[in-house]
C-alpha cells in the first residue's frame, strides 16, 4: 500500500485538473462567501427586506462566525467539487486504461485502491487545512476592514470544525470515487455524483424534509447528517429555535463516518472483481 | 531434457456471456526463452488471452501458470512484463514521471528508468508530456514500462501496431535485443510477416481456439507446404486434365495459372500427360506456401477448401 501511496502522490502533486479545483473551490469560498457578502451586506440596495438587518447578518464573515459560515458554504461548492476530485482519481484510470497499466505492474488490486484512499484522506486533510485558513485570514482581514471587533471560537471549537469539514470532505470525495470505479466512466461519475447532491439532497430531500414516513429516510442520507453537523455550529446572531434537524450532531458524525467505510469497501469490493478490459 | 514453460494454460476458457466465447479451452505452452508469436485475425481472442495472463481478468474455466505462478499473483507479476491492447500513461505527466509513477507502484528502483528509457531510445524525449508523443514512442515506452521490472517474461500485444515502416523496424530490433537478453517473448500480432520475421514458435488462434501451433516452417508443412504452380495453354484444357488426374479440391486457379496441391515429385510425370494431351507448358516450378496463405487456411477457409499459394519469385 505504501508503494501505491507513493505512486498516487506522483500523480496527484502533478494534475493540474486537482489544483484547478481547489483553485475553484477557495475562489468560490472567499470571493461569494465572504467578499461579495461583505461588500453588499456593508452596502445594502434600497429594497433588501430581512428579518435581520444587514449590519448584523454582515457579522457572519467574522471570525465569530468562522465555523458555521464556512461549513455552509463547503456543504454545496464544496460537496461538489470533492465529489468532481474523487470521480476523476479512479474513472480516469478507466478512461485512459491506466488502471490496467498499474495492476500489471506488482501491487494486488487491494492496494492499489487502499493507496488511492490513503491519498484521498491526505489530500481531504490538506485541502481542509488550506481552507480554514484561508477563510479564517480572510475573515481577519474583512473585520480589520470593517473596524470592528469580533472575538475567535475557542480552539475546541476550532478543532470540532475542522474535523467536520474534514469528514464532510472526506465523505464526498469517498462517493466520488466509488461512483468512479462503478460507473468507469468520468462523465457518468461526476454526472450522476452531482445529480444526486443537488437534485437529490438539495431539491428533493429538502422539499420532503417534512413528509412523515419519507423523513424517516431522509434521516440517511449524507447531506442531511452532513446538515445536522454543520447545524450544531451556530451563527452568533440565529435564533436556537430558528431551524430544526432531522438528526443531532453526534447521529449526523457517526452516520457520515458509516457512509465513508461503507463506500470505500464498496469500491473496493467491486475493484476487486471485476475483470478489466478495454474500452 | 525438457525445456522449462514460461507459460502453461490448460483447457483456458473466457466467456463474456451465453453468446460470447472469447477464449475456448485454450491449451498454451511457450518455453522458456524462446520469442512466441501468437498470431490471429482481429477479434480472435489474442486479447483476451494475454488479459488473463496478466490477471486482468478472471477465467471463466481451465487454468494458467505465467512466470511460475497464478496470473495476477504477485509472484507471478514480478517475473512479467506487459503491454495489453494499448500503451496506456498519464497524459498529463512526461514519459519519465509516468515511468517513476510505475517504478513505484512495482516498488523498483528509479535507477531503473534511465537504462529502459535508453533501450528503447526514448531518453531525449522522456521529460515531455505522454500526450505529445507519436504512436511510435507511445508503444515505446510501453515496452520500457514492460521492462522496468527486469522481468523474465514479456507479454507485447501488436507491439508494432501504428507504427510506420521505420518504427516497425526498430520494434522488431527491439525485440531482438530484449530476446538476446534471454527474455522469453510472447508477442501477438496479426501481421505474418513480424511474427515470421521475430517468432521462434507461433501458435495461431481464431474464434478464441488455438488451431495449430509450432515453428513457421512446422506449420507450412502441416498445411500442405509446397505445391506446384504450372502455366500452360489452353488453361481450361489443362484444368479439365489434371482434374481427371488428381483430386478436383487440389487443383485450383489462380493468376493465370494452375496451383496443384500434390508432391513436387509429382512434377514431370503430369507435365509428360499435360504435353502429351496437346497442352504446351511454359512454367512449371515448385511453389512455397507463406505463412499468409498457412494463416488464411488455417483462420478463414472452410474444411475441404485449399488456398492457392502465392508463387515464389
Amino acid at each position: 500500500m505504501i508503494a501505491s501511496l507513493r505512486a498516487e502522490s506522483l500523480k496527484t502533486r502533478k494534475r493540474w485538473a486537482n489544483w484547478i479545483l481547489f483553485g475553484i473551490l477557495l475562489l468560490t469560498l472567499l470571493l461569494l462567501g465572504y467578499v461579495l457578502t461583505y461588500v453588499l451586506l456593508s452596502h445594502p440596495p434600497r429594497n433588501f427586506r430581512s428579518p435581520v438587518p444587514a449590519r448584523v447578518l454582515k457579522r457572519s464573515v467574522f471570525p465569530e462566525n468562522l465555523l458555521p459560515n464556512m461549513l455552509a458554504l463547503t456543504s454545496t461548492i464544496g460537496a461538489a467539487i470533492m465529489i468532481i476530485l474523487g470521480g476523476l482519481s479512479t474513472a480516469s484510470e478507466y478512461g485512459w486504461l491506466t488502471v490496467q497499466t498499474i495492476l500489471i505492474q506488482k501491487p494486488t488490486r487491494g492496494a492499489v485502491l487502499l493507496g488511492k484512499l490513503a491519498m484521498l484522506v491526505i489530500v481531504t486533510f490538506l485541502i481542509s487545512v488550506v481552507t480554514l485558513a484561508a477563510t479564517a485570514l480572510t475573515s481577519y482581514v474583512l473585520v480589520t476592514i470593517d473596524g470592528s471587533s469580533s472575538s475567535w471560537p475557542s480552539a475546541l471549537t476550532l478543532l470540532k470544525g475542522f474535523g467536520a469539514l474534514w469528514l464532510e470532505f472526506a465523505v464526498w470525495t469517498a462517493f466520488g470515487m466509488f461512483l468512479g470505479i462503478a460507473f468507469r466512466s468520468t462523465a457518468a461519475a461526476i454526472g450522476g455524483g452531482l445529480t444526486y447532491l443537488f437534485v437529490g439532497e438539495a431539491l428533493i430531500a429538502q422539499l420532503l424534509r417534512n413528509t412523515e414516513g419519507v423523513k424517516e429516510i431522509l434521516r440517511f442520507l449524507p447531506g442531511i447528517n452532513a446538515s445536522a453537523i454543520n447545524a450544531s455550529f451556530r451563527l452568533t446572531f440565529q435564533n436556537p429555535n430558528a431551524t430544526t434537524q432531522l438528526v443531532d450532531a453526534t447521529r449526523g458524525t457517526i452516520t457520515l463516518l458509516a457512509y465513508l467505510v461503507m463506500f470505500a469497501l464498496l469500491a473496493l469490493l467491486i475493484f476487486q472483481r471485476r475483470d478489466v478490459a478495454g474500452g | 531434457m525438457a525445456q522449462a514453460l514460461a507459460v502453461e494454460t490448460h483447457g483456458l476458457t473466457k466467456r463474456y456471456s451465453t453468446t460470447v466465447l472469447a477464449v475456448n479451452d485454450l491449451n498454451l505452452l511457450v518455453r522458456t526463452g524462446e520469442v512466441y508469436g501468437f498470431l490471429g485475425p482481429n477479434g480472435a481472442g489474442k486479447t483476451t488471452t494475454l488479459r488473463l495472463l496478466s490477471g486482468l481478468l478472471h477465467p471463466t474455466a481451465g487454468s494458467a501458470t505465467v512466470a511460475g505462478a497464478a496470473p495476477g499473483s504477485p509472484a507471478s507479476l514480478a517475473r512479467l512484463g506487459a503491454m495489453v491492447e494499448t500503451p496506456a500513461f498519464y497524459p498529463y505527466l512526461s514519459g519519465r514521471d509516468n515511468l517513476r509513477v510505475m517504478a513505484r507502484y512495482s516498488s523498483v528502483s528509479t535507477s531503473r528508468i534511465e537504462p529502459v528509457l535508453k533501450q528503447v531510445d526514448l531518453t531525449d524525449r522522456a521529460h515531455h508530456k505522454f500526450r505529445t508523443y507519436s504512436t511510435g514512442m507511445k508503444q515505446r515506452l510501453g515496452v520500457a514500462a514492460a521492462l522496468l521490472k527486469d522481468p523474465d517474461l514479456l507479454i507485447l500485444d501488436e507491439p508494432t501496431s501504428g507504427l510506420d515502416p521505420q518504427g516497425t523496424v526498430e520494434m522488431r530490433a527491439l525485440i531482438r535485443d530484449i530476446r538476446r537478453e534471454g527474455r522469453t517473448v510472447l508477442l501477438s500480432s496479426h501481421l505474418l510477416n513480424e511474427v515470421e520475421l521475430t517468432c521462434d514458435r507461433v501458435g495461431v488462434i481464431t474464434k478464441g481456439k488455438l488451431v495449430a501451433e509450432g515453428t513457421v516452417d512446422e506449420l507450412r508443412a502441416r498445411s500442405g507446404g509446397r505445391a506446384l504452380l504450372i502455366r500452360a495453354t489452353p488453361l481450361d484444357q489443362a484444368q479439365r486434365l489434371l482434374e481427371s488426374l488428381l483430386k478436383t479440391e487440389q487443383v485450383l486457379v489462380a493468376d493465370g495459372a494452375l496451383v496443384l496441391s500434390v508432391d513436387p515429385s509429382q512434377a514431370a510425370s503430369l507435365n509428360r500427360q499435360l504435353v502429351s494431351n496437346g497442352v504446351d507448358v511454359s512454367e512449371l516450378r515448385v511453389s512455397e506456401q507463406s505463412l499468409e496463405d498457412v494463416f488464411l487456411q488455417l483462420t478463414e477457409n472452410p474444411p475441404g477448401t485449399v488456398t492457392p499459394p502465392a508463387a515464389q519469385s
